[in-house]
């Protein structure tokens, strides 16, 4: 692995991009908080930036409700971006407005995941298929007719079902619907949202292959959103893994799979179970679920689950249970830093009733209560825990920060006030690219911790 | 009221299948040519009674037009009152420009782009749209223009005048098979025996149920005529086998509760489109001007004698000491199958003529609201946000006052000023219009959680991602969804409506006399109940609560028959027309 740093901005510079179709850079897409008093955003898409090669298919994962389908639809303007650009072809599309996002859209087009709900149940398969000629305003109806027939033909229907309704097909007939509708305006870049997860197993491998065939016969690109791995390694060219808005890494498929650079990589492949059962790797598994993208931790979007979290080195030694507890410490009072307490409540509090959030000390209790803890960590701790007790707590914080913070929570090394986020580092000559401190030469490499925890 | 769900959805397929459907009637004409051939047969057999139609609806839509023009001159006028006639004028010019852009704003999607083309600019898509619906405000405000303020207005009248005049004279003179001169059944005792004047020398009652029977006979025909409509154009014209619509009305025809409904209410409009018909005295005569109208009648000491239905009525109330029940004569031979009122006029006609008011205060209010929640609700589900709030707050401020006190006050303001809006049906038209206000923030309400559903479904944002408009998107992608819901309230609100019209009139607050309503009568007749003339508030009081009931069954019958839901065979269909 090369452990160079590369710029945040990939193939900006030097790198050739032979030919690149899709650039994105530094995208967000932030949904306003609903709330009237609470108005920060969802941060489901948080500063990304890669490249979509012509012809190739890009895959994009990650756990449900990491950003990637909200990507997806802000590359085909179906959501507005908050900030940064997508660049197709050199034109900057979040900010096409009118007749120009008009002609754009037969370029980019998007195939859905949930083939009952893509397809209006009210319209003939014609109907449907046909209405993007219709907008468009495609040469002549007959000409339109025509040319829905042979796309029917195309994606595995038969034109007699021009004049059927979707309710008397099935799932998978279903989905190739969508896809002929997706091709009627012949465009060049089509993102898939997850387009066989509500299929049957049996009909995935069908709707995957007519999905590469027509790649290969229309030229198209796409970008593949899933969260099925193995059909991400089948289909896809290079991959993008997503967590918390942000991409951890890209790169060539194969090598991507065969050796993960990014903790999360390995921990989202670690859950695939083995063909091989010979597979050296470990199986890592993740504690909790991610965090509230309202509420990003700050640092490393992956910090408060990482399992090769770069702890400061005189704690470097402590358990791994009490390490757990402290970063299970960090996000309760996180939460109740946040959470907004009634007047209600904090009158019960001031006279010792019981409220719906349970007191500091019997959560120090659960988390830490069979454990061996140092004396001189359990005394930083007890510490905390009456700062939070007394509602300090963003001192309460500050001071876990400031004993058990590292890089990953965004604590700088070099003694800065500002949090800092890790870098893309180039990984291999393929111009994969991660994005995590552990590549950085001063840190152990992950592999190696990995072991040493395990 | 069912055909407004498929109205929507056919509306769809007909631009572009249009040539084809054509097509297919010319290489099969027979099974059209026969279903016309029994519409042209029905409506000669009617011809008379569908030209007075026709005239009414000319009539209708002259009141509706007048109204509405008269809207920029009155808010010119106020603001002329203030600000000076300068500024008067700019707000009638104003105000008429945006009611001619309202109008252009639905329709300029179906007018051809070729007029846009005439101004030889280069606008884009967007440009175009407005620059068509401009140019239709133009037209349209310049015809105005023209008709009001040059000689070409006095012209336009007169020709009016002309096509209303010969249609109504086209309806005097030309027969119907139900019509009162072609089956009279008013007549009198001879002193022999036997009667005269009446259809064929029968008895007034004979003569009524063979009318009255041919009425019925014949709406039945004409039902069944349009089920064959439907039957045809399924099995020679329609290219689909199967739409999900044929579901819908194979639900509905296995539900006999909802099947009851339906033939309640057919029973109840159809007696209301036929009022004439069915009512066994003249309304003209009988109810609005008994004074000026005479009949004869065989008198006591065995002479035809004449007399003024005023003076019979005062003979003939079911006022407890005196009943004329149903299905009797009165002392001047005049038929009343149910009895007669507290006033002594027909209960038959005012039931019938009764049902007019009720169905048309129906119909117009829910028919009224149901378009401002539709509309709304699609508005503020596709664009959310600030639409939204802005709807809920609209609707939750009006909720806000209790329905009821607010009807009473609004048409008691309009009322004491003598509005002209309070001049059709003695107030009923005021009515239907403050329902119709009353009412939608209900209706949207209850179909607001199927808009908001239906706008997150994938193929809107589909639609989207190619580039449809948002208002063809509302349109195709959610409308037909809501219809069906818009249906259901609207025919359960429906009852509601009717027996609030019918409270109000028997708090003496809603439709005033002379115009027959069915609150008047239970209130005229209540304080009988328990004396020989109960039939004069039980009668009405059971048709209320039947056509009440009935809508509600119709209501329920249409929920079920929309949700695929309460079909167990779905999957059965998906897997017949599968295969492939
Ligand atoms: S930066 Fe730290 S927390 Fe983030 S992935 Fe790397 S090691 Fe884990």
């Amino acid at each position: 692995m090369s452990r160079h740093t590369a710029p945040t901005t990939p193939g900006d510079e030097g790198r050739p991009a032979p030919d690149t179709m899709v650039k994105v850079r530094d995208l967000k897409t932030y949904y306003e908080g609903g709330g009237l008093l609470d108005d920060r955003p969802v941060k489901a898409v948080d500063g990304v930036s890669f490249d979509i090669r012509r012809g190739e298919t890009l895959g994009l994962v990650g756990e449900s409700g990491c950003g990637k389908t909200t990507l997806g639809r802000t590359l085909i303007r179906l959501e507005e971006a908050t900030d940064g650009e997508v660049l197709f072809d050199g034109t900057d599309i979040t900010s096409l407005r009118g007749d120009q996002l008009y002609e754009w859209r037969r370029n980019a087009q998007m195939v859905f995941q949930d083939p009952d709900s893509s397809l209006n149940d009210r319209m003939t398969i014609g109907e449907i298929v046909r209405e993007p000629l219709d907008v468009h305003d495609w040469k002549t109806p007959a000409d339109r007719r025509e040319r829905v027939k042979s796309l029917l033909d195309e994606v595995g229907l038969s034109p007699e079902h021009y004049y059927r309704y979707p309710h008397q097909f099935s799932g998978g007939q279903r989905q190739r619907i969508g896809i002929a509708r997706t091709l009627a305006l012949n465009p060049e870049f089509i993102v898939l949202d997850e387009p066989v997860s509500a299929l049957d197993v049996s009909v995935q491998a069908e709707i995957i292959n007519l999905l590469e065939d027509l790649q290969e016969e229309f030229d198209l690109t796409y970008l593949f959103i899933a969260h099925d791995l193995s059909v991400v390694r089948h289909i896809c060219d290079r991959v993008a893994v997503m967590y918390l808005g942000n991409i951890m890494e890209i790169g060539p498929t194969e090598e991507l799979f065969t050796d993960p650079a990014n903790p999360y990589t390995h921990a989202l492949l670690s859950a695939i179970p083995k063909p091989d059962p010979t597979a050296s790797r470990d199986r890592i598994t993740l504690h909790g679920t991610p965090p509230n993208p309202r509420y990003p931790p700050t640092g490393c979007p992956f910090s408060t689950r990482c399992p090769v979290r770069i702890r400061p080195d005189e704690h470097e030694n402590l358990d791994d249970e009490v390490w757990e507890g402290i970063n299970g410490l960090r996000e309760i009072i996180r939460e109740r830093m946040r959470a907004d307490r009634s007047i209600r409540e904090r009158v019960r509090e001031r006279f010792g009733l019981e409220t719906r959030f349970a007191t500091i000390d019997e959560t120090y209790d659960e988390l830490f209560g069979d454990l061996a803890v140092p004396d001189e960590v359990d005394r930083v701790l007890s510490e905390i825990t009456d700062a939070a007790g007394d509602h300090e707590e963003r001192e309460a914080l500050d001071r876990l920060n400031a004993e058990f913070g590292s890089v990953c929570d965004g604590v700088d090394p070099d003694g800065g006030d500002e949090p800092v986020e890790p870098e893309y580092y180039e990984v291999s000559d393929s111009g994969r690219l991660s994005y995590c401190h552990r590549h950085d030469e001063r840190y152990r490499e992950t592999a190696t911790v990995i072991d040493d925890r395990s | 009221m069912s055909t407004t769900q498929s109205d929507s959805t056919d509306g769809l397929e007909e631009p572009d299948d249009d040539k084809l459907f054509r097509d297919r009637v010319r290489e099969n004409p027979r099974p059209a040519m026969a279903w016309l051939a029994g519409l042209a047969f029905l409506l000669l057999l009617e011809i008379g009674r569908v030209f007075a139609g026709v005239g009414q609806a000319f009539g209708i839509v002259g009141f509706t037009v007048e109204l509405l023009a008269s809207v920029p001159t009155s808010v010119g006028d106020n603001v002329a009152g203030t600000l000076g006639s300068a500024a008067g004028f700019v707000a009638t010019a104003v105000t008429a420009v945006l009611m001619a852009f309202a109008v252009t704003v639905p329709v300029a999607g179906s007018v051809p782009d070729g007029a846009v083309d005439v101004l030889g600019l280069d606008l884009s898509r967007r440009g175009r749209r407005w620059a068509k619906r401009a140019e239709l405000t133009f037209v349209l405000v310049a015809a105005a223009g023209l008709v009001a303020y040059t000689p070409v207005g006095g012209a336009f009248s007169a020709l009016i005048g002309a096509i209303t005049g010969g249609v109504d004279a086209l309806a005097a003179s030309l027969p119907s098979i139900t019509s009162r001169d072609l089956i009279p059944n008013t007549g009198h005792r001879l002193p022999e025996g036997g009667w005269e004047g009446t259809f064929l020398g029968l008895s007034p009652a004979t003569a009524w149920a063979i009318r009255t029977g041919l009425v019925f006979a014949y709406a039945t025909t004409a039902l069944v005529w349009l089920w064959r409509g439907f039957d045809v154009y399924r099995t020679h014209y329609r290219l689909a086998d199967w739409t999900p619509r044929d579901d819908t009305v194979r639900r509905f025809r296995n539900n006999y509760w909802g099947l009851f409904g339906f033939a309640i209410v057919f029973l109840f409009v159809v007696m209301a489109l036929w009022a004439p018909a069915v009512s066994p005295v003249e309304a003209q005569h009988n109810i609005y001007e008994p004074n000026s109208h005479e009949f004869q009648y065989l008198s006591e000491d065995g002479e035809v004698t004449s007399t003024t239905h005023v003076f019979a009525n005062l003979q003939s109330r079911s006022d407890g000491q005196n009943t004329i029940g149903p299905m009797s004569y009165d002392d001047y031979d005049r038929w009343a199958p149910l009895g007669t009122t507290n006033r002594g006029q027909d209960m038959m006609t005012h039931l019938s003529y009764g049902a007019r008011t009720s169905l048309v205060i129906g119909l117009t209010a829910i028919g009224l609201g149901a378009l401002i929640a539709v509309v709304l609700s699609l508005l503020s589900s596709y664009y959310k946000g600030v639409t939204d709030i802005v709807t809920v707050m609209a609707s939750d401020t009006i909720q806000a006052v209790p329905a009821l006190l607010l009807i009473m006050l609004v048409s008691v303001v309009f009322q004491e000023a003598n509005h002209p809006i309070a001049q059709p049906l003695d107030g009923g038209l005021l009515l239907a219009l403050i329902f119709a206000f009353a009412y939608w923030p209900g209706m949207w309400r209850s179909i607001r959680g199927p808009s908001l559903q239906v706008s997150e479904q994938e193929w809107v944002d589909a639609a989207k991602s190619y580039g449809q408009t948002p208002l063809q998107t509302m349109r195709k992608h959610m409308a037909p969804y809501i219809a069906g819901y818009i249906l259901i309230y609207g025919s359960l609100l429906i009852g509601a409506v009717i027996i609030s019209t019918a409270a109000l009139t028997f708090l003496g607050l809603g439709i005033n006399p002379p115009t027959p309503e069915w609150g008047r009568l239970i209130d005229g007749g209540q304080s009988y109940v328990a004396t020989d003339s109960w039939h004069v508030a039980t009668i009405p009081g059971i048709a209320i609560v039947l056509v009440v009931i009935a809508f509600n069954a119709l209501g329920d019958a249409i929920r079920d028959a929309i949700d695929p839901e309460a079909d167990v065979d779905e999957s059965e269909a998906a897997a017949t027309g599968g295969g492939a």
